[in-house]
C-alpha cells in the first residue's frame, strides 16, 4: 500500500494511450482517462466497445500493447492482478468469484495477507462489521454464500475488496443482476464510499438512468475509442446513448396493441422442483393468448427459470398440467415441443443456447436438424442450412463473416441475435424468452425487443421472463411478479404501477399505498 | 517471454487445416524417432540400422507386412470403437471386453452349426460366415450397451463400468475355452476349438476381407459425423450435453447408441482377430495379449482427435511399429522392449505436439527502449 496521503479530487489513476490489439480488432485504441479520489467515474460502452479489455488491463489481467498506467502518480507495470491489488485497486466481477460452500467471512479473508495458517475470525469479524457500519451494508457474516441473493453476493465482493484496502474500486455491471430495492441500497452505499474519498469505476453497458443518478463523470467508449468525456451534469440519457451507439436510440417502445386471439398456452397449477430437489414452482396457473406478451418479473432464483425449463421440456413437472392449443403437453419431450411450435430462447446463451465450437450454420441446425426439410433419410441438407444461415445473418444483421464462423467468435449481442433468429425463424406458436436482453448493449436490446414485438404482431404468444422491470413493463400486455415460486398477482398493463411490481418482486403482498 | 532482442509469445490459433495437422504430426514422429535413437545408441546399435530394420520388416517384408496389416486393421477397428463414444464425450475403455464378447459370439454361431465336431466339416460359408459376423457384432453391441444404458439412465461413470466388464469378459472367455469349457479345443491346451476349413474367412490379395470392412467402416463413420443427423446429434451431445438437451436430443439415447455402435465395432475387431486372420481361426491361449493391444485404440483415437480418416495412417504406424519393434528386438538381441519404448515416446510426442494445433509461437523483435525504473 502506498503511503501517499490522498486528498479529495486528487488524480488516483491515470491511463495514457492504452492500446490493445487482438487478431483482426483493436480492442482499445489509445484510450486516455483519469480518475480522481471521491468520484464515481462511469465507463460506458456497448458490448464489444472495449470495456472488458480496458477493465482487464486496469486490473492487471491483461497487458496492454502500448500506453501506460499511473496509479497515485507512479507509473506501474502490472504483471498480474496481485500487483494491482497491492496498489489498492479492487475489482468486483460480474461473474461472482466466491466459494458457494464457504461463509461470507471466510470468503472475505480468503487470500488476504493477514490470514496466515491460523485465522483470527473474531478480530476479522469485528473489522468487517466496522466496514459494514461505515458504508451501511447489512450482511450476515456467518451465512454461506449459496444462501445469498445476487445483491448480497455483490456486497461480499465489495467488502472483500475494501477489506484488502482498495482505494480504487472497479465495478463490472454492478446493477445488472439486482432487484430494484437492492439497487437503491447499493447506490446509497456507493455514495457513502465516495464520501470517504474512494474512487469508484463502474463499467456499464445499459441502465443509463442509473449512470446519470450516481456518477460524477462519464467516459464513453465505442469500437475501442473514447467517444466522449463528460461530466454527468451536462449529459442526458439521449446524449449518452447517441455517443455509445452512434445514432439516436428510442427508449420508450410504443406499446403495440394487437387483437388477442384464443389462448395458446394454458398452465394449470404447475409445480416443479429445482436442482436441489426443493420446491421452486408452487401451483402456478396462467394462460398466454395469441398476440399477447405475458411478462414475468422477478429477481433471479424465484422459480422463473424452473418454469421456463418445465415449459420447454427440459425439466419434469411435479404436478399440474400444461396445454398448448388445447392439447396436453405436460409430459412431452423437448423435441416434441419444438415440433409442436414451442420456441425457447434460453437465458444461458453460451452453455445451453449455442455451441461455441460449432459454426453458425451448425448452431442454426440445432433447431432444424429434426425437420424433414433439412434431412433426407437421415442425411443433412448442408446446402439448405447454409442458405438459411446466410439469410438469417443478413436479416438479423449479425456481425459475422459468414455461416462458417464459429459461434464463440461472436459477441454476446450477436450470439443472442443468432439464437433469436434461429428460434423465431421457425415461426413458433409460443415463444418462451428467458432474459432475452440480459447483458446486451442498448442497440442489441432494442433490436431483440423489436423482434419480439414483431412476432407478437404476427400472432405468436410470448412468455417473457426478465429481471429488468422497465423491459417487462414496456413490452408486456400482462405482468406477473414472481416471488419464491408463486405469482404475487397477474396485472393487465394498464393497471400496473411500477412501484407495486417492484415491491411484489421483493415479496411484499400488499400494494404500495397510494400517494 | 524475452529472448535477447526478441519477444516470444503464444497466440491462439483459430483453425488448423488437415495439412497443418498432418505436418505437425509428422514432425512429432520424427522427433520421437530421434529421441529413441538415444536408446539405440546406449544399447550400442546404430539407430539408422535399427530403424531400417524396423521399417523394412514392418512394411517391406513378405512375412512382416501381412502381420503389420492384420495388426493395424485390428488397431483401426479398436480405434473406431473408441472414437464413436469419444465424439459423444464418453470414454470407451472396454474394447478388450467387447472384442472378447465378439469372439465368443462368432464361435457360438459356429458351435451352433456343429463346427466343433470336425476340421473337415463341410458347412456353407455363404450362410455361416455372415452369421458369425453378425454374432460377433451383436455380442459386442450387447456388452457395449451395458455402460451406455447405465450412463444414459443413471449417469454412471462409463469408464469404471467398461473397465469392470473387461474383467468379466476376460474370465468368461477363460471359462469357455479352458478345461471342460463349451468352446474347448480338441487338444485341451487352454485354447478354443479350431474352425473347420470351410469357415475360413475369404481372402483378398492374401489378406483377410475384414481389411475392406475396416476401411469401409472408417469412411462410413467419417460420413456419419460429417453429414448425417445421427452424427450431428452425437457431436452436439459430445460438445455440450446441456445444449443437446435444449435442441431436443435425448441424453438417454445418445450414450446408449454410441456404446452400442462402439461395442459392435469392437466385436468386429474380435471377429477379425480370431476368425478372419489367416492361420489363427480359434481363440488362442494368449487372447489376453490382444485385449491389451486393443488399448492402442484409445491412444490412436486421441491422437487422431476423433477423426476416423486420420485414424487409418496412425493405426498403420502403430501396427507397423509394434510388429517391427518386436522383430528387431530379437534380430539385434536387444535386452529391452524396443517396441514399447518407441510407442511410449511416440505417444508422448504426438500428444505434446497437439499443443500446436491450438497455439502458434510468434517471434517479435523488440524495439529498443529505455528500461523502466
Amino acid at each position: 500500500m502506498p503511503m501517499v496521503e490522498i486528498k479529495r479530487g486528487d488524480t488516483v489513476l491515470e491511463a495514457r494511450g492504452i492500446t490493445k490489439r487482438y487478431p483482426g480488432v483493436v480492442a482499445n485504441d489509445h484510450i486516455d482517462f483519469e480518475i480522481r479520489a471521491g468520484e464515481i467515474h462511469a465507463i460506458l460502452g456497448e458490448n464489444g466497445a472495449g470495456k472488458t479489455t480496458l477493465m482487464r488491463i486496469l486490473f492487471g489481467l491483461t497487458q496492454p500493447d502500448e500506453g501506460e498506467i499511473l496509479v497515485f502518480g507512479e507509473k506501474v507495470n502490472f504483471r498480474s492482478p496481485l500487483d494491482a491489488i497491492h496498489l489498492g485497486i479492487g475489482m468486483v466481477h460480474q461473474n461472482r468469484k466466491l466459494i458457494p460452500a464457504h461463509s461470507v467471512i471466510e470468503n472475505i479473508i480468503l487470500g488476504h495477507p493477514s490470514a496466515g495458517s491460523i485465522m483470527n475470525l473474531k478480530r476479522t469479524g469485528e473489522e468487517i462489521t466496522e466496514l459494514c457500519t461505515k458504508y451501511d451494508f447489512t450482511i450476515d457474516l456467518k451465512a454461506k454464500i449459496w444462501q445469498l441473493s445476487e445483491g448480497e453476493k455483490q456486497v461480499v465482493e465489495i467488502l472483500k475488496a475494501l477489506y484488502r484496502g482498495a482505494k480504487i474500486l472497479i465495478l463490472d455491471e454492478p446493477t445488472s443482476a439486482l432487484a430494484p430495492p437492492e439497487i437503491e441500497k447499493l447506490l446509497a452505499s456507493i455514495k457513502i464510499m465516495t464520501g470517504s474519498d474512494l474512487a469508484l469505476v463502474p463499467f456499464i453497458t445499459h441502465k443509463l438512468p442509473i449512470v446519470l443518478t450516481v456518477s460524477h463523470r462519464v467516459t464513453v467508449l465505442r469500437r475501442g475509442k473514447v467517444m466522449a468525456r463528460l461530466s454527468t451534469a451536462n449529459a442526458t440519457e439521449n446524449s449518452l446513448a447517441r455517443e455509445m451507439v452512434g445514432r439516436d436510440v428510442i427508449f420508450r417502445l410504443e406499446h403495440v396493441n394487437v387483437e388477442k386471439g384464443k389462448p395458446i398456452l394454458e398452465v394449470e397449477k404447475l409445480s416443479a422442483t429445482n436442482d436441489k430437489g426443493l420446491p421452486a414452482l408452487k401451483e402456478v396457473s396462467f394462460s398466454v393468448r395469441e398476440g399477447e406478451i405475458f411478462g414475468i418479473a422477478g429477481v433471479s432464483g424465484n422459480g422463473q427459470q424452473v418454469l421456463a425449463e418445465v415449459l420447454a421440456g427440459l425439466r419434469d413437472s411435479m404436478g399440474g398440467k400444461v396445454f398448448l392449443d388445447g392439447k396436453d403437453i405436460t409430459r412431452s419431450s423437448s423435441l416434441d415441443k419444438w415440433q409442436k411450435g414451442v420456441g425457447y430462447i434460453p437465458a444461458e446463451r453460451i452453455d445451453v443456447g449455442s455451441i461455441g465450437e460449432y459454426s453458425l450454420a451448425d448452431n442454426v441446425l440445432m433447431n432444424y436438424y429434426f425437420d424433414d426439410e433439412f434431412n433426407r433419410w437421415g442425411i443433412l441438407d448442408s446446402k439448405r442450412i447454409r442458405k438459411l444461415t446466410e439469410a438469417l445473418i443478413s436479416e438479423y444483421d449479425i456481425a459475422a463473416p459468414g455461416p462458417d464462423t464459429t459461434a464463440k467468435s461472436l459477441s454476446g449481442g450477436n450470439l443472442q441475435k443468432l439464437i433469436l433468429a434461429r428460434v423465431l425463424s421457425r415461426k413458433p406458436r409460443l415463444i418462451i424468452a428467458n432474459l432475452p436482453t440480459q447483458g446486451l448493449d442498448v442497440g442489441a436490446t432494442e433490436f431483440v425487443q423489436n423482434k419480439l414485438l414483431e412476432a407478437k404482431k404476427e400472432g405468436a404468444g410470448i412468455l417473457l421472463i426478465s429481471e429488468d422491470l422497465d423491459e417487462v413493463l414496456s413490452l408486456s400486455d400482462r405482468v406477473a411478479p414472481i416471488y419464491e415460486g408463486e405469482f404475487m398477482d397477474i396485472i393487465p398493463i394498464e393497471q400496473v404501477r411500477k412501484e407495486d411490481i417492484g415491491a411484489m418482486m421483493a415479496g411484499l403482498k400488499h400494494k404500495v399505498a397510494e400517494t | 517471454m524475452k529472448l535477447g532482442n526478441y519477444q516470444v509469445k503464444l497466440e491462439k490459433k483459430l483453425k488448423v487445416t488437415g495439412l497443418e495437422a498432418a505436418a505437425i504430426s509428422t514432425l512429432a514422429i520424427v522427433i520421437a524417432l530421434a529421441l529413441v535413437s538415444l536408446i539405440f545408441l546406449k544399447a550400442g546399435v546404430n539407430p539408422l540400422i535399427g530403424y531400417t530394420k524396423i521399417f523394412s520388416y514392418a512394411f517391406a517384408n513378405k512375412f512382416g507386412l501381412p502381420l503389420t496389416i492384420n495388426r493395424s486393421v485390428f488397431i483401426l477397428l479398436c480405434t473406431c470403437a473408441f472414437i464413436v463414444p469419444f465424439r459423444a464425450g464418453l470414454w470407451n475403455i472396454g474394447m478388450a471386453g467387447q472384442l472378447y464378447a465378439g469372439a465368443l459370439g462368432a464361435f457360438a454361431v459356429a458351435l451352433a452349426f456343429g463346427a466343433k465336431g470336425s476340421q473337415n466339416l463341410d458347412l456353407s460359408p455363404g450362410i455361416v460366415i455372415p452369421l458369425m459376423m453378425v454374432g460377433a457384432m451383436l455380442s459386442g453391441a450387447l456388452i457395449g450397451a451395458i455402460p451406455g444404458f447405465l450412463k444414459g439412465r443413471f449417469n454412471t461413470n462409463e469408464i469404471v463400468v467398461t473397465m469392470m466388464l473387461n474383467s468379466i469378459a476376460f474370465w468368461l472367455v477363460a471359462f469357455m475355452i479352458k478345461d471342460g469349457g463349451l468352446f474347448m479345443g480338441a487338444g485341451g491346451e487352454g485354447e478354443g476349438f479350431k474352425l473347420p476349413q470351410s469357415l475360413y474367412a475369404p481372402q483378398i490379395l492374401g489378406g483377410p476381407f475384414t481389411i475392406l470392412i475396416a476401411l469401409g467402416l472408417t469412411g462410413f463413420l467419417y460420413f456419419m459425423f460429417a453429414r448425417t443427423k445421427t452424427g450431428y446429434q452425437i457431436k452436439t451431445y459430445g460438445l455440450s450435453p446441456s445444449a443437446a438437451r435444449y435442441a431436443g436430443i435425448s441424453s438417454y439415447k445418445i450414450p446408449l447408441l454410441v456404446f452400442i455402435i462402439g461395442g459392435l465395432i469392437a466385436g468386429l475387431a474380435g471377429y477379425h482377430l480370431f476368425v478372419a486372420v489367416p492361420g489363427v481361426y480359434k481363440i488362442t491361449q494368449n487372447y489376453g495379449d490382444f485385449g491389451d493391444l486393443s488399448f492402442y485404440g484409445i491412444i490412436c483415437g486421441l491422437i487422431s482427435l476423433g477423426n476416423p480418416l486420420a485414424a487409418i495412417p496412425i493405426s498403420l504406424l502403430f501396427g507397423g511399429l509394434t510388429n517391427g519393434g518386436r522383430y528387431v528386438q530379437g534380430e539385434l538381441q536387444l535386452g529391452f522392449g524396443i517396441d514399447y519404448a518407441l510407442l511410449g515416446v511416440l505417444m508422448i510426442t504426438l500428444v505434446a505436439f497437439q499443443f500446436f494445433f491450438r497455439y502458434k509461437i510468434v517471434w517479435k523483435k523488440i524495439a529498443k527502449e529505455k528500461k523502466d525504473v
